[in-house]
């Protein structure tokens, strides 16, 4: 076989598509220097003074950088535990109902809010969660006093965790379902035959077909655990809620847009950026390790 | 499979059934709620009325958003936004992930490309210096720096699922083919991508929701409302306005047309595109997420 | 009779000057509108440019206003329109953003510095330009080109305004001065509901709890079911109370009951020793924590406070029983309030008092904005002559086709004193004692003679009851709105004698730049939970040991400096 000299091509395939990732991502790197700097508009960054660490040693005496990291891992976590889960029980759920038209109808129906953007959810939960809202309205039939749930910090994580799940669960449905698809149906004959419950049957037949499938979407997830979600939370907080629901994504949004801290939001940025590149990697060889995967 | 008729088991699928119709009822409430939003009276909406069903109905909010023509414009920018970057991810994805596919043995750069190409993925250096590089391209009010700033940083997660993709095609086509002496261009476009539509649907259609979807990049790279795509145009219209800066005649003004019920029609205007697209595309993506992201 | 003379002869003064000033500022715009070359020359305020010059400014751009008429664009309708004709300038757009996120926009302008010719500021936003020597000085620009309407009304703040554009004696930015009314936070109360109860206005803050409890447990408006507010509390775009940065217009906080209670949180204030002190580290102001705390358990005030996105929404719809605000309420929720219920009596009060029986807010700087320009824009003067432009003619446009908020490099400027004047002239003119043509000729009282010659269109007899019934809004609601905001929301600042409290500075010093965004923060989470009862009264202490640790000894030190 002749492949010599394909690498050549293989160069020139991909040469559109790095020299874009070069001029748009690789390019505005530069800017992670600011995180050294003691930075000066008006210099530049090619003018600004360089400082050294000073900026890592003011950002650990701040009782927010702790706490900003600190509510990205609660919050991630719970969503990372909450999309694996949910979109199980519910695929293992739908996969029961023998009624074709409906269970596609179902399927159709739940992955619709995973489309939807979290600037229009956020303004939707909003108004839903509102004081005088249909779920408060709801919840007064059965004497409910009236709750303030977005302004409950100590509600506020679970409920950002709550609306993301009840958002992506259809659409990590799929790939459940499509991995129940994958069991050899003559193992459900032998269990009936052996009169087996229904109940049995899950755990023993259905259970361990997808096994594979969870533990890599497992893996594959960690890469997550400082991504808390930037565009929900950010169209859902507010300053009631900063003490647990604020993560770091919004905390650098806010001090380098807002409050000119360019240099404290860089370097939070940059801590960000090298915690996620670790756990990436470690993903990477764990999945390669647990399920002989290679994910890129 | 198993055709169980005992009574017990009956009802299990009538509970199953009545749970799984109450979460997929839940995923459209909200879509349900924001009509009935838009189409009650402004009184209704201000006092909080409205729950299921829209109290004084009428079409006020959808006659006053027909004048709205910057609500159209930044509408027609948003498809194009989506045209154009949902086309180049089509293009520079498979171009990408083919020689990435390879093995280090075929391909000796691989790897250190591979992990360029991850790496552009999880640093950067913050929004400040992206505006600056954006502004040396002499990009601003450009729809080419939505496209191709939102573009390079999703692109690579399309990447790796198209390599996943290819990597399981089977070895045997691209063996018959080398043998016949086919080049790896032939080979990409001629064997590779006819047998890649799932994946190649799927991330073009990640590639739209976002295009779609993304707000944050309006914000910052146009500076002003008339280049603003569709869902920056509503982040801006929804976010409350700081009224402690406000001049009176800003505050009177604000508070005569502050406008839930037409924010709502905007709203559910904006969702109308995603709501059409999604279920044609829906048979390719379940194929492609799940041969690209699991396989076996 | 020789002081009866002195004072006799100090009104002619007074009213010599003002038809001066009046006069000059005539004369010199007409001749600048026709006058021949050479103008850039000879420092002429009005001077129109000889050939077409261009500025590229960022305006604020509300995307909810709609009041541009027939294509007007914010960048070409009747102000800018104005601009050209006079001036011969051509205003151009560096960028636009809704007021939400001007600030983002100014910030990435800072920080990218790429600058627009000329923009307006804060005060955080001008320090930093200043270190970063991005602005023009422009000392000489204000002494040869401010008008003397501008530079009337700017000394009219008793030198304020001008210190905090001054940086190492170089004037940097130009300020604003608006009117100090809106810095005070009068009660508003439903009179209706106080009469319906049979209560009198509270005059201490047992009182005001009282009334609270009432107006939520009574159920005031007699629709049978328990929905009342007693005391609105902030909204999600509000503060508890306004602060040193911030110190006017603070809708719908508590300003009222820490000031009754001599305390001061946010303000910079001399301690017993004669040494500034910030005032939120007061033990005063944990003892105003306190009341409020009980308040909230005992659900006096809107359990929602903080987290609605607009508190005036209750106000509007009737729930809500009392709040504080500034004069200017009618123009936001109360026009709603009264088109919803026009039995809805929202009268305003200087209360509650202090132990003393002495009203004691807290007073606000007369300057919250500034025009900055670009160093190295040639025309720096251009920006004045904007500036001057607009005071000389802004009784000239009409709102109703484009709001004032078009017009470029938009400052507002007002006599500190604009609404007492104009409370006290619509009362003297109602009674019958001045005749409207008194006040014409009082022209850095932009809006005066407009309010004079409307006032009996909407105010009904008894003209010296100022209770909804009285009124015919529907006569002319735009008008009522000012009408009612100078007889009902300004008349306790005339009645009453104010013992105010001044901060001793009113912007950022250098330590602040870094640090003061997260004392602020950690002030304002441990306070509104210290009041909601999620965190317990002596979470105080620990809030007041971290603010010093966390910089707040070191911002004390360089305001003592400042202030000296």
């Amino acid at each position: 076989m002749k492949t010599k000299g394909f690498a050549k091509h293989y160069y020139m395939m991909m040469a559109p598509g790095l020299l874009w990732l070069v001029l748009f991502s690789i390019v505005p790197m530069f800017g992670i220097v600011i995180a050294f700097q003691d930075f000066n508009p008006g210099k530049g960054i090619l003018g600004s003074e360089f400082i050294g660490l000073e900026t890592f040693k003011y950002m650990f005496t701040l009782s927010d950088t702790l706490n900003v990291f600190y509510n990205t891992i609660i919050i991630a976590i719970m969503k990372i535990i909450g999309n694996l889960i949910v979109p199980l029980v519910f695929a293992l759920m739908l996969n029961e109902i023998r009624y074709i038209g409906l269970k596609r109808s179902i399927q159709t129906i739940v992955y619709l809010p995973h489309f939807l953007s979290w600037v229009i959810l956020g303004g939707v939960l909003l108004d839903i969660f509102a004081y005088q809202g249909p779920i408060n309205q709801l919840l007064g039939i059965f004497g409910v006093e009236p709750i303030l749930f977005f302004a409950q910090a100590d509600l506020f994580p679970f409920l950002v965790v709550g609306s993301d799940v009840w958002k992506e669960f259809g659409f990590n449905t799929i790939i459940y379902l499509a991995a129940l698809t994958g069991i050899n149906p003559a193992l459900y004959e032998a269990a009936g035959i052996d009169g087996a419950s229904r109940f049995r049957m899950l755990w023993h037949v259905t259970l361990p077909g997808i096994r594979t499938t969870a533990v890599l979407l497992a893996v594959l997830s960690l890469g997550n655990v400082l991504n808390a979600g930037f565009d929900q939370i950010f169209n859902l907080y507010n300053p009631l809620v900063y003490s647990t629901g604020d993560i770091i994504d919004t905390w650098v949004y806010r001090a380098g847009l807002l409050n000119l801290q360019y240099e404290l939001a860089t370097a939070v940025g940059l801590l960000k950026s090298v915690a996620g590149f670790i756990l990436i990697s470690l993903s990477y060889f764990l999945a390669y390790k647990f399920t002989n995967y290679r994910i890129f | 499979m198993l055709r169980s008729k005992s009574l017990s088991s009956k009802m299990t699928d009538a509970i199953l059934i009545a749970i799984l119709v109450i979460v997929a009822i839940t995923c459209i409430l909200p879509l349900w709620y924001t009509l009935s939003l838009s189409l009650s009276s402004k009184t209704a909406a201000a006092a909080g009325a409205v729950a299921l069903w829209p109290v004084d109905f009428n079409f006020d909010s959808y006659k006053q958003l027909l004048q709205d023509s910057q609500f159209f414009k930044s509408f027609w920018i948003s498809v194009q936004r989506v045209v154009l970057g949902a086309g180049l991810n089509f293009i520079i994805v498979p171009l990408m992930a083919y020689p990435l596919s390879k093995t280090v043995k075929d391909f000796r750069g691989r790897n250190v490309l591979m992990w360029t190409v991850i790496f552009t993925m999880l640093f950067n250096g913050g929004l400040i210096p992206l505006y600056i590089t954006i502004q040396e391209y002499n990009l601003m009010n450009s729809i080419w720096a939505l496209v191709l700033v939102g573009g390079a940083q999703t692109i690579v997660f399309n990447i790796i699922l198209t390599i996943n993709f290819f990597r399981n095609l089977p070895k045997s086509l691209e063996e018959a083919a080398l043998v016949d002496g086919a080049g790896p261009w032939y080979i990409l476009f001629k064997l590779f991508i006819p047998l890649s539509i799932p994946v190649l649907a799927t991330v073009s259609l990640f590639s739209i929701v976002y295009h779609w979807n993304e707000f944050l990049y309006g914000l910052i790279f146009m500076t002003r409302e008339e280049f603003y795509p569709l869902q920056t145009y509503i982040q801006q219209l929804v976010v409350s306005v700081d009224p402690s800066t406000m001049t009176e005649d800003q505050y009177k003004r604000m508070s005569e047309l502050s406008n839930r019920t037409l924010d709502a029609a905007k709203i559910f205007i904006a969702m109308i595109p995603v709501l059409v697209v999604y279920p044609f595309l829906q048979r390719y993506f379940i194929h492609g997420i799940t041969l690209g992201s699991v396989k076996e | 009779m020789r002081r009866k003379f002195l004072g006799v002869f100090i009104i002619f003064l007074s009213l010599f000057l003002v038809a001066c000033t009046g006069d000059s500022k005539e004369s010199s715009s007409e001749e600048g509108s026709g006058e021949q070359p050479g103008t850039t020359g000879d420092m002429d305020p009005f001077g129109k440019y000889e050939e077409p010059i261009t500025i590229a400014i960022g305006q604020e751009v509300d995307p909810t206003d709609t009041s541009l008429q027939d294509g007007d664009t914010p960048l070409d309708n009747q102000y800018t329109r104005h601009v050209k004709e006079h001036l011969n300038i051509d205003v151009e757009h560096a960028f636009t953003a809704s007021p939400a996120n001007y600030d983002q926009k100014v910030s990435l302008a800072i920080a990218s510095n790429d600058l627009p010719d000329a923009m307006v500021v804060g005060p955080v936003e001008l320090r930093q330009m200043v270190e970063a020597d991005q602005i023009a000085d422009l000392t000489k620009v204000y002494e040869n080109y401010a008008s003397p309407a501008i530079k009337e009304i700017i000394d009219s703040s008793e030198g304020v305004a001008l210190e905090n554009a001054t940086f190492d004696g170089k004037i940097m930015a130009i300020p604003n001065s608006q009117a100090g009314a809106d810095g005070v936070h009068n009660l508003w109360i439903r009179k209706d509901w106080l009469d319906k109860l049979g209560l009198e206005p509270p005059k201490t803050v047992e009182d005001l709890k009282a009334v609270a409890k009432a107006f939520v447990e009574q159920d005031p408006d007699g629709n049978g079911s328990d929905d009342t507010i007693g005391l609105a509390g902030p909204d999600t775009s509000n503060k508890l109370y306004a602060n040193f940065l911030e110190s006017t217009n603070n809708l719908y906080g508590f300003d009222g009951i820490f000031s009754a209670l001599h305390a001061y949180p946010g303000y910079w204030i001399e301690g017993d020793d004669g040494q500034p002190v910030y005032g939120s580290i007061l033990p005063e102001t944990k003892e105003a924590l306190a009341v409020l705390r009980d308040m909230y358990s005992e659900g006096l005030i809107d359990p929602e406070m903080g987290v609605r996105e607009d508190s005036g929404e209750s106000i509007i719809s009737g729930n809500t029983g009392m709040f504080f605000g500034p004069f200017w309420m009618p123009y936001g929720p109360l026009t709603d309030a009264i088109t919803n219920n026009p039995d809805a009596n929202w009268q305003s009060y200087a209360l509650p008092l202090d132990a003393n029986g002495e009203y004691t807010p807290h007073l606000s700087t007369t300057t919250t904005q500034y025009v900055v320009v670009r160093k190295g824009y040639e025309h720096p003067e251009a920006a004045m002559k904007i500036l001057n432009n607009l005071l000389a003619h802004e009784s000239e446009f009409d709102p109703s086709i484009g709001g004032p908020g078009y017009y470029p490099l938009r400052l507002v400027y007002a006599p500190a004193d604009e609404m007492e004047v104009t409370t006290i002239a619509l009362r003297e003119v109602l009674a019958g004692t001045k005749e409207p043509e008194d006040y014409y000729n009082m022209p850095a009282y932009k809006l005066l003679k407009s309010d004079v010659d409307q006032i009996h269109e909407v105010k009904l007899e008894p003209y010296d009851n100022t209770d909804i019934q009285y009124w015919d809004p529907d006569a002319n609601l735009g008008y009522w709105t000012r009408a009612y905001s100078a007889l009902v929301g300004t008349a306790p600042l005339v009645d009453t004698e104010i013992k105010g409290v001044k901060s001793l500075i009113y912007s950022q010093t250098k330590t602040m730049e870094d640090r003061w965004v997260n004392l602020k923060k950690l002030e304002e989470e441990t306070f509104m939970k210290i009041i909601i009862g999620t965190e317990p009264l002596d979470a105080f202490d620990q809030f007041v040991e971290n603010w010093k640790s966390q910089g707040g000894e070191q911002i004390t030190d360089e305001v003592a400096e400042i202030a000296q």
